[in-house]
């Protein structure tokens, strides 16, 4: 039984973690139909940036957070404007193609910048834990998974309490609609997209702390977050985090229970089943195309 | 013009900046960045992965490359004529590998070629040499793998394969006092050909000296969270843990053992601790006293050439220690330049070859000697990192330090 519960402590944990981060996907790609490969590249990003603000001003990792994800923000809203906006409209492989250089561009700038060395960010509570009898909770987990949720929190009533919110929902459900009642549909996009790289920016620093990174970091990213938005259901952030807890407890469980050599290979069996049974995701919708295409 | 027309003008101008930008920051760099096709030189290509997951030993063997053209082109060049190197980046992929070795043969022409890194990626960049005739020297991937196609133009310049690197430690182990050697083992590897094999040749020689095995596992290379690795570890409580790993796994798993609060009595890991500076920042100095873990260098080495290569790296790229990576591009090219030097000619590369077969070669690692399938056939160094210092501790002819019984993190 203790061992159950370590495992599913753990990997709620990491889960709540891996929920941040694939919000901004699906944030980004709910409102702009845009699925950005760079996500990765931008959560490794996040991940120098903090190392950096730990590093030089001595500040703490998770409180740096603070000020690694405005900068991501902004970088994100910039390239919306000079890049990914001329192609908002162009077909999706496009938008695959552009994100893709994205994640290659800023690879090599992060290897120019910090180096292609392996980097760690170790907080003095790295090696720590609480311990409740017999389960223990790794310190710098706990934290990372508390500010995981309180920056989903933040997103969460952003989205759905304030006028922005309002008009990103509206942007995505129609945009013509939308420019109708005086929402500029371009710039809330912007914001979208910054918002989006800001939640990765935000996860970067909070998995720097957990594991060791270099800028290739991403490739491995990548593949993860997008399995777990498409479980989620694109575009919905409900799913998204779902996807991100179920993902997390499966890798755990599958590690404790069958062979850590199967455990990040059976989260993607999952995504493979349930999308044989609801192509739209856990909780995504199904839109008229794909009626149409069925 | 349309706004159609506008629009995907936009869009061509974005994709062609952006890509065209990742490929310049992917792309091919020459040391010295002039062309490769010099007619009085000698150009060597090589294919290294300076991005993706292998970018860190890459980027190490490239210096190790660089260091070793310096020092010879200083002293008057390969064959009378100065070394160029043609150094592309394969990103860490296997496709992108045998591109790249196919281009450097037929579209650069270079003379010679050198290795890559990891077991991973020579096995396929191997096989173009081969299938070339053109010699193969590697400064790593030490899978026996390597070693059962019967190809002529391979070398590794290393001491000793992966299933061979561990064995000096296994027989230290084998050979402790009754009441100092573990009596239990676990086994964690990463799904690696160069870790798994190094972790089963241990695990083979201590099983037979009566050390039960009480954890055996593989992980998948996309591992991030070895919590669940630590708890099961902890269940079985071993005395000696042996772990295959490259880095950033070897990372995790030490961390996970310190977060979980159990950590067993000894501790020996593949490369991971060898990455010095990198290792003693991701762990914490203080978590490091008495880790083992196989090498192939020291820069304290009293090996020919050595202190040249020392002095030279940190001319160069200003660290007092060369990382043991950069030191092993080092010993393969100088691998290549004994045979090319013996031999007097690079028109026939399998006389270079043969000449290696039948010949051994001083290098910063030690003398260095292959059987006919281009294994080497000498003894690793077994390292321990000891108040602080990694000390190389067996074998005791070349030890800097003597082994000592025991992990003590937090010390």
């Amino acid at each position: 039984m203790t061992e159950f519960v370590q495992a599913l402590v753990l990997s709620l944990l990491v889960g709540g973690i891996y929920a941040l981060v694939a919000s901004g996907l699906t944030l980004i790609f709910g409102v702009m139909r845009v699925i950005n490969i760079a996500h990765g590249a931008f959560l490794i990003l996040g991940a120098f940036i903090t190392y950096t603000v730990w590093d030089q001003l001595g500040l703490d990792p998770l409180v740096g957070v603070v000020i690694t994800t405005p900068i991501v923000f902004a970088l994100g809203w910039l390239i919306y404007r000079l890049l990914v906006r001329p192609i908002r409209h162009a077909p999706m492989s496009s938008t695959v193609l552009l994100t893709f250089g994205l994640a290659l561009v800023t690879e090599g700038v992060m290897g120019l910048v910090w180096g292609n060395e392996s980097t760690s960010i170790r907080p003095s509570y790295v090696d720590q834990s609480f311990h409740l009898g017999q389960v223990f909770l790794p310190k710098a987990q706990v934290y990372g998974g508390l500010l995981a949720v309180v920056v989903l929190g933040c997103l969460w009533l952003i989205l759905t309490k304030t006028w922005l919110g309002r008009a990103i929902r509206a942007a995505a459900a129609n945009p013509a609609s939308a420019e109708l009642v005086g929402i500029k549909v371009t710039s809330v996009a912007a914001l979208v997209f910054g918002l989006g790289l800001a939640a990765a920016g935000a996860g970067g620093g909070i998995t720097g702390v957990l594991y060791p990174f270099v800028p290739g970091s991403h490739y491995l990213w990548i593949a993860r977050l997008l399995a777990i938005v498409v479980l989620g259901g694109l575009g919905s952030l409900e799913g998204a985090v779902l996807s991100a807890l179920v993902f997390g407890v499966a890798e755990t469980m599958t590690a404790v229970y069958i062979s850590p050599a199967w455990a990040t290979a059976v989260p993607y069996a999952i995504v493979f089943v349930v999308l044989l049974f609801r192509p739209q995701g856990l909780l995504g919708t199904r839109l008229r195309d794909d009626a149409v295409t069925a | 013009m349309s706004h159609v027309s506008i629009r995907h003008g936009w869009t061509a101008v974005a994709l062609v900046g952006v890509m065209s930008l990742g490929l310049a920051a992917c792309g091919n760099s020459s040391s010295d960045g002039s062309s490769s096709d010099g007619g009085g030189d000698i150009t060597i290509g090589a294919s290294l992965p300076l991005t993706g997951d292998f970018s860190e030993p890459g980027s190490a063997a490239k210096q190790g490359y660089e260091v070793w053209q310096s020092l010879v082109n200083a002293q008057g060049g390969l064959l009378g004529k100065q070394v160029k190197l043609t150094i592309k980046d394969d990103a860490s992929n296997q496709n992108t590998i045998v591109t790249d070795y196919n281009a450097l043969i037929s579209q650069d022409k270079v003379d010679l070629l050198l290795g890559t890194f990891s077991s991973l990626l020579n096995l396929p960049a191997s096989s173009v040499a081969e299938k070339n005739r053109m010699l193969y020297v590697e400064p790593a991937g030490g899978s026996p793998d390597m070693f059962n196609r019967g190809y002529k133009y391979i070398f590794f310049a290393q001491q000793a394969t992966a299933d061979k690197q561990g064995l000096v430690f296994a027989d230290w182990v084998k050979n402790l006092p009754a009441d100092q050697r573990p009596k239990t083992a676990a086994y964690p590897t990463l799904d690696d050909p160069f870790a798994a094999p190094n972790v089963e040749g241990i695990r083979a020689v201590l099983e037979q000296a009566g050390i039960k095995t009480v954890y055996k596992t593989t992980y998948a290379i996309d591992t991030k969270n070895f919590d669940s690795i630590v708890a099961a570890m902890k269940s079985a409580d071993p005395d000696l843990v042996v772990h295959g790993a490259t880095f950033e796994d070897g990372v995790g798993l030490t961390r996970a053992m310190l977060k979980s609060g159990w950590t067993p009595k000894m501790f020996y890991e593949t490369s991971t601790p060898s990455f010095a500076d990198q290792y003693v920042k991701a762990v914490g100095a203080n978590n490091t006293e008495g880790v083992m873990y196989a090498v192939s260098y020291s820069p304290d080495a009293s090996t020919p050439g050595n202190k040249e290569f020392v002095a030279e790296y940190t001319k160069m790229f200003g660290q007092a220690i060369p990382p043991e990576d950069a030191a092993d591009a080092y010993a393969a090219a100088e691998v290549m330049q004994a045979a090319v030097e013996a031999v007097g000619s690079i028109d026939d590369q399998q006389k270079l070859a043969d000449w290696l077969r039948a010949n051994s070669v001083d290098t910063i690692l030690g003398k260095l000697s292959w059987d006919d399938t281009g294994a080497p056939q000498s003894q690793f160094l077994i390292g321990q990192w000891q108040k602080g210092t990694a000390e190389v501790v067996l074998p005791p002819e070349v030890a800097t330090a003597k082994p000592e019984v025991g992990w003590h993190p937090g010390s």
